[in-house]
């Protein structure tokens, strides 16, 4: 403790204004309301969730469907897919607008656009392209004469059509984490590399990847948290159709509780991927520390 | 300068007394009124919720009770009344599209719904009886049947079309010329697109003759699923609530059934985006006359158009029914009556006061207003009201033109048979129904390309193994 915290409170202390026991109350009776939300809206909704995870019941009728684990096996497909293109995209991405120069500038402000549109627009508008009937991609397509594709009406493709939009909308933001990391590392190693005779590559290679690792790992585990829980995209994108092939763990989860009217199952399909996401937690937490 | 402890905790209990009676002053008076919470569906045009308004409005002063209701969108009602009911904390009346489906039965079994039989024998010789089963529900506590809910009003399938789009293929567009046996109708809105592409490509090269919704997603393509089946003589549940669609006579018609979803599709009278469309694309594309006709339950389509165009109501579009059975047999049509619920663990634990409101909205007047302000959207669930001359003659066009949709869809109703949604036969029929296993099955045959047959057999196992788990 700091000797002048020290000194202040022993001389408060002693003038009788305030003694430690009685400065701990008003504390606790200011962060009381703080302390009443706490407990309505995270103890009691995970003691909720807790009560009814533990039914083994609801893991055989999991383990029974297999919308389940095609859902599994989609929710894989998109948290590795997305997460790690669009990353190591934002990597090059980053390099390209960390030099100077006005187009750089002016792509900068392009490629932020993605992330400044809300998703029910973006997602619309894709599915407007996507469209079997009247899709652009679909006109494109046939003036080349290749025919035309129900893009969202199967399911890899309709996957696809997730990843894409995933990565298109939400690269910005990871470039700009990345950039700001670059930002951070100092120039003269890059002076000291390039009088050694090295190249872009070996700069890339030697400096910027070790100095970004730490960084590239802690952004790659937080997207995958959030990617994991992803419903919005794939809500909107597919409504998990065509046939229930598309879902994510996420959009399952919604389906069992609110369309199935099984709220145990959609809080089972949250508690398997439970042990996946802490783990991600655990470990960022622990490169973090 | 600082408080001593003692200033401090004196402050404390005079703000806190203070806080206290402040608040307990208007808990004491409201005590003195009856309190009613009502979650009502928002409707589809201003004027339906207006009318339940003044509804509201007109019970709040007859009975001096502090009434409050609110409006909400069917998607978003249906999930906060199942998370109101989760959490054992649901309004005193809620009344959603979804309740007959996807929630009285499932919380009629479970013991959660107040019985409402006192009133549906008070109100029995208003109905119109076949209405009135959905709401026999099985409550697996009480270990008993009895209503659980009362059916206000209902929807039905039919079949909207453009004339002008008939007119323009050189087909007849009066509905009595149109061909009601089961190949030669279909055949007939095929040979509309094939017409209307022939005479300009560039205009009509993305219009389709059908607009049948086949998504797994869509509430519409349960509906048309349903009246395919009947068409082809087949049921998955019988009569006391077991499934029996795997007999080899219903199991051969479902299969019957999924084919002719397959072979329109899969031939190209379908728009391609059907597979993804919700409940209301067939709407969106019909309004944008992307189809020539589209199946669907309720009346939306020209109710849209008579508050945005008459004239197409009126002149450009007709309703039309579904056709005779392959066997030749006037069709069976499959009836959603939508029913107001009123929850046992609700906000005033005061069932009695909510089943005055529901009897009060259901005065044939006020109801008949009511119904009336969604153009008939809705079919009233009581004879009363049902004879009210606008069901039978429908809206009259300014200069003097008859509605060429209500009297159809009335027709349908009392004078066709029918048959009631069967969830409140066996709660489990709601998943198979949430799960959308039809839509799933025409998804195996369109998408997959799988065969009628085994996309039947999936089909009758998932319905089995959801009946089997169902407890």
């Amino acid at each position: 403790m700091a000797v002048g915290s020290l000194v202040a409170r022993s001389t408060a202390a002693a003038a009788g204004i305030l003694s430690p026991r009685s400065r701990n109350l008003p504390g606790l009776l200011f962060s009381l309301p703080l302390l009443a939300l706490f407990a309505c809206f995270v103890v009691y909704p995970l003691f909720f969730v807790a009560t009814r995870i533990f039914d083994r019941y609801t893991y055989e009728v999991l383990f029974s469907d297999p919308v389940y684990v095609q859902t599994i096996v989609n929710t894989i497909v998109y948290v590795g897919v997305a997460v790690n293109v669009k990353l190591f995209l934002a990597l090059l991405l980053s390099a390209v607008l960390d030099s100077d120069g006005k187009a750089t500038r002016f792509l900068s402000a392009i490629f932020l656009l993605p992330w400044a549109i809300p998703v029910l627009p973006g997602i619309l508008s894709v599915r407007w392209m996507m469209s079997s009937q009247w899709g652009i991609l679909n006109l494109i397509s046939e003036d080349l004469g290749l025919g035309t594709h129900h893009w969202l009406a199967s399911r890899w493709t309709a996957i696809g059509a997730i990843i894409l939009f995933h990565i298109w909308k939400y690269l910005p933001f990871w470039t700009i984490i990345f950039l700001s990391a670059r930002r951070g590392i100092p120039r003269q190693l890059y002076e000291a590399a390039y009088i050694d005779g090295a190249g872009p590559f070996q700069a890339f290679r030697y400096i910027s990847l070790p100095m970004l690792g730490g960084i590239y790992l802690i952004c790659t585990l937080l997207s995958m948290v959030f990617t994991m829980g992803d419903f919005t995209n794939v809500q909107l994108m597919t409504g998990g159709g065509p046939g229930d092939s598309t879902h994510v763990l996420a959009t399952l989860a919604y389906r069992y509780t609110f369309r199935v009217g099984k709220i145990d199952w959609g809080m089972g399909v949250f508690a398997t991927a439970l042990p996946v996401t802490l783990l991600f937690i655990f470990v960022l937490i622990k490169k973090i520390r | 300068m600082g408080q001593t402890r003692r200033q401090f905790l004196k402050t404390t209990a005079v703000a806190t007394g203070a806080a206290a009676s402040t608040l307990s002053f208007p808990m004491v008076s409201r005590g003195q009124t009856k309190k009613l919470t009502v979650w009502w569906n928002r409707g589809y045009y201003k004027e339906e919720d207006e009318a339940m308004l003044k509804i509201a409005e007109d019970f709040r002063k007859a009975k001096n009770v502090d009434l409050d209701i609110s409006f909400t969108i069917q998607e978003d009602l249906r999930n906060k009344i199942i998370s109101a009911l989760t959490a054992r904390r649901g309004p005193d009346v809620a009344f959603c599209f979804y309740n007959d489906w996807e929630i009285m039965p499932k919380y009629a079994w479970e013991g959660q719904l107040v019985d409402t039989t006192d009133t549906i024998n008070e109100l029995k010789p208003r109905y119109i009886e076949k209405f009135l089963e959905a709401a026999y529900c099985y409550d697996n506590k009480a270990k008993k049947r009895a209503y659980y809910g009362v059916p206000i009003e209902a929807q039905t399938m039919h079949i909207h079309y453009w004339k002008e789009l008939l007119k323009e293929a050189g087909l007849p567009d009066d509905p009595a010329k149109i061909p009601m046996k089961w190949d030669e109708y279909w055949a007939f809105w095929k040979k509309a697109q094939d017409n209307l592409r022939k005479k300009d490509p560039a205009k009509y090269g993305k219009v389709y003759g059908i607009g049948m919704t086949e998504s797994s997603t869509a509430s519409d393509t349960i509906y048309n699923f349903e009246m395919a089946l009947l068409s082809y003589n087949g049921q998955v549940f019988s009569d006391d609530g077991k499934v029996v669609a795997d007999e080899p006579k219903n199991r051969e018609a479902i299969a019957k059934a999924l084919k002719f979803f397959g072979e329109l599709f899969l031939s190209g009278y379908v728009p391609p985006d059907t597979l993804n469309w919700s409940d209301g694309d067939n709407n969106a594309n019909f309004h944008s006359k992307s189809i020539v006709m589209t199946p669907n339950p309720s009346v939306s389509i020209p109710a849209h158009h008579y508050f945005n165009a008459p004239d197409n109501y009126f002149n450009k579009s007709a309703t039309i029914e579904w056709p005779d059975g392959p066997d030749g047999r006037k069709p069976t049509y499959m009836i959603a009556v939508k029913t107001v619920i009123l929850p046992k663990d609700s906000a005033n634990k005061n069932p009695d006061l909510g089943k005055e409101f529901v009897k009060f909205v259901v005065d044939p007047k006020r109801f008949a207003e009511y119904v009336k302000g969604a153009n008939g959207r809705w079919f009233p669930a009581f004879k009363d009201v049902a004879s009210d001359p606008f069901f039978s003659r429908g809206q009259v066009g300014k200069g003097g033109e008859k509605d060429p949709h209500l009297p159809t869809v009335t027709k349908i109703y009392l004078e066709r048979n029918t048959k009631v949604f069967e969830h409140w036969k066996n709660p489990a029929n709601s998943q198979v129904y949430a799960e959308n296993v039809w839509g799933k099955a025409m998804t195996r045959i369109n998408v997959d390309k799988w065969s009628p047959e085994k996309a039947a057999d999936e089909a009758i196992g998932r319905v089995k193994t959801i009946v089997a788990q169902w407890r």
